[in-house]
């Protein structure tokens, strides 16, 4: 507890730490960071084009779709992947200094929101593209993300504690995650998947934090079952990561 | 008031990725911890042992002992970096370690953003550390290359620049890994004031080092580690004497 409130508190060190991944990334290249923007935009044109006509979709309904989904569900991934890391990368700063574990945690959620960031651009650009309006639940994204930022916070801070100790984590992290994308309506709609969807979509919490944001994009009002499911998970984890991190805090830098 | 205090501190690294098959040749290991091996075979590295220490206001302890005695993973719990894996630690004041001054510099970022940097790791705001740019830049005489990538320029200058952030703000808790010296000769002179200055205002100045001369000049206390162990404990004089008679079997 203390840790997070001393890594809070260190707000200037993760803002900058996270500031800092991202300028140093795209340093000396042309384009700097709107590699970030331009990379995803690639991605969500390929896909986009291709899935449309397999699906048989229109593509002017379809791309607008398509890219509010892949934007958050990079945030998401993003984060999933950077907080393996999260202390193996930091362990120079772990092993020197007395400094709360939870700010390399913060550090993470600012990077991969920068990119979020950059990548908004190109939902604008499809948006203008193809004239659609944006509708009128749009400002729900806000507090969905608040929610799921809570929801980040807990999972990297138990992902990364793990995957200090076990390091064969990151590799199953990263195949989990790729089926993840495919179990997730990212590509496709719930409708489609008919009566069986529930299963798939219900108990998927990447499908619900996922949804839980991207709904208002495509138009939903916000429903209370999902901010209710999405609820249940944040409690599920808080009760994992707190007594987790509680113990296993100070062991982390021998870890390392 | 700033203290140090250890009770009964062991610090125990578990090396997960080595089995007790290549325990044989670390035993046979003449520097180093204690390697000891659990019942369920892992190793561990047994880097402290049951140190028992209090620091007060006005010490100025000098840690003596041959390589892998413990002396810089001491140096890290008192840093704080390292809570004892049994037994309590208890650090009050703020610490400074000169232990790696380079500790987050980022190579791709210009001198002044390092500055900025590593001042925030230091514990200062980022404002603070942005007004600190220009006494930074005149102390180490770093000029133009202020504002190119760190990765232009040599060594010698990527620690003039380091150790004049380091040494901007005087810690309660000093702490120093080998006396530093950087930089050519009026430079290094330069530094050796500086550095003299923070030690005189330090609360508490801790420093492991092999050199005689440094610690009769600078330390009013001494412990001579051995394998993670306090072997002895004393004034200055007394532990390298006992220091150097174990150097000569």
């Amino acid at each position: 507890m203390d840790d997070l409130l001393a890594g809070f508190g260190a707000w200037q060190m993760w803002l900058l730490l996270g500031l800092n991944d991202i300028r140093q990334r795209y340093k000396r290249s042309r384009f700097g960071q709107f590699w970030i923007t331009l990379s995803t935009g690639i991605f969500v044109a390929g896909i986009g084009i291709v899935y449309a006509y397999l699906f048989n979709h229109p593509v002017d309904e379809y791309i607008p779709y398509l890219s509010v989904n892949i934007v958050f569900w990079t945030l998401v991934a993003g984060i999933l992947t950077d907080s393996t890391t999260v202390f193996t990368q930091a362990g120079h700063y772990l092993g020197q200094q007395a400094l709360p574990k939870t700010a390399f945690v913060m550090r993470v959620l600012v990077r991969q929101l920068l990119v979020l960031a950059h990548n908004v651009v190109i939902i604008v650009l499809v948006y203008l593209a193809f004239g659609v309006a944006l509708p009128a639940t749009a400002a729900f994204v806000l507090p969905a993300l608040v929610v799921l930022l809570l929801a980040a916070f807990l999972a990297a801070i138990t992902i990364g504690l793990l995957c200090t100790r076990f390091r064969d984590l990151p590799q199953i992290i990263q195949s989990l995650l790729q089926v993840a994308f495919f179990l997730t309506p990212i590509m496709w709609r719930v409708e489609q998947l008919g009566d069986k969807a529930h299963y798939i979509v219900g108990y998927n919490p990447f499908a619900i934090f996922l949804m839980l944001v991207v709904e208002p994009l495509h138009g939903k009002w916000p429903s209370w079952d999902l901010y209710g499911r999405a609820f249940v998970i944040i409690a599920i984890m808080a009760l994992v990561a707190a007594p987790l991190f509680a113990r296993f805090r100070a062991r982390i830098v021998y870890w390392l | 008031m700033p203290s140090i205090k250890l009770r009964d501190a062991s610090v125990a690294f578990p090396i997960y990725n080595s089995r007790s098959r290549s325990l044989r040749s670390s035993l046979l290991a003449r520097v180093g911890g204690t390697v000891q091996a659990d019942d369920d075979g892992a190793v561990t590295v047994r880097a402290l042992q049951n140190i028992t220490l209090d620091l007060a206001p006005g010490d100025r302890l000098a840690l003596v002992g041959h390589n892998g005695a413990g002396k810089s993973t001491l140096l890290r719990v008192f840093s704080g970096a390292y809570e004892p894996s049994t037994g309590a630690a208890e650090i009050k004041g703020r610490v400074s370690s000169l232990l790696d001054m380079t500790m987050g510099m980022d190579m791709e970022l210009t001198g002044a953003d390092n500055v900025v940097l590593r001042g925030v790791f230091l514990g200062m705001s980022i404002a603070e550390a942005r007004s600190r740019i220009p006494e930074v830049e005149e102390f180490s005489e770093l000029g133009g290359f202020m504002h190119l990538p760190m990765r232009t320029y040599s060594s010698g200058m990527r620690l003039r620049l380091a150790f004049a952030i380091s040494t901007a703000r005087v810690p309660d808790i000093l702490l120093m890994d080998e006396f530093i010296s950087v930089g050519d000769q009026t430079f290094a002179r330069k530094a050796r004031e500086r550095l003299e200055h923070m030690i005189d205002n330090a609360r508490i100045m801790v420093l492991a080092s092999h050199s005689a001369q440094m610690i009769r000049q600078y330390c009013n206390r001494a412990i001579l580690l051995q394998g993670g162990c306090v072997a002895r404990e004393g004034a200055v004089d007394e532990i390298l004497a006992a220091y150097q008679q174990g150097q000569q079997p």
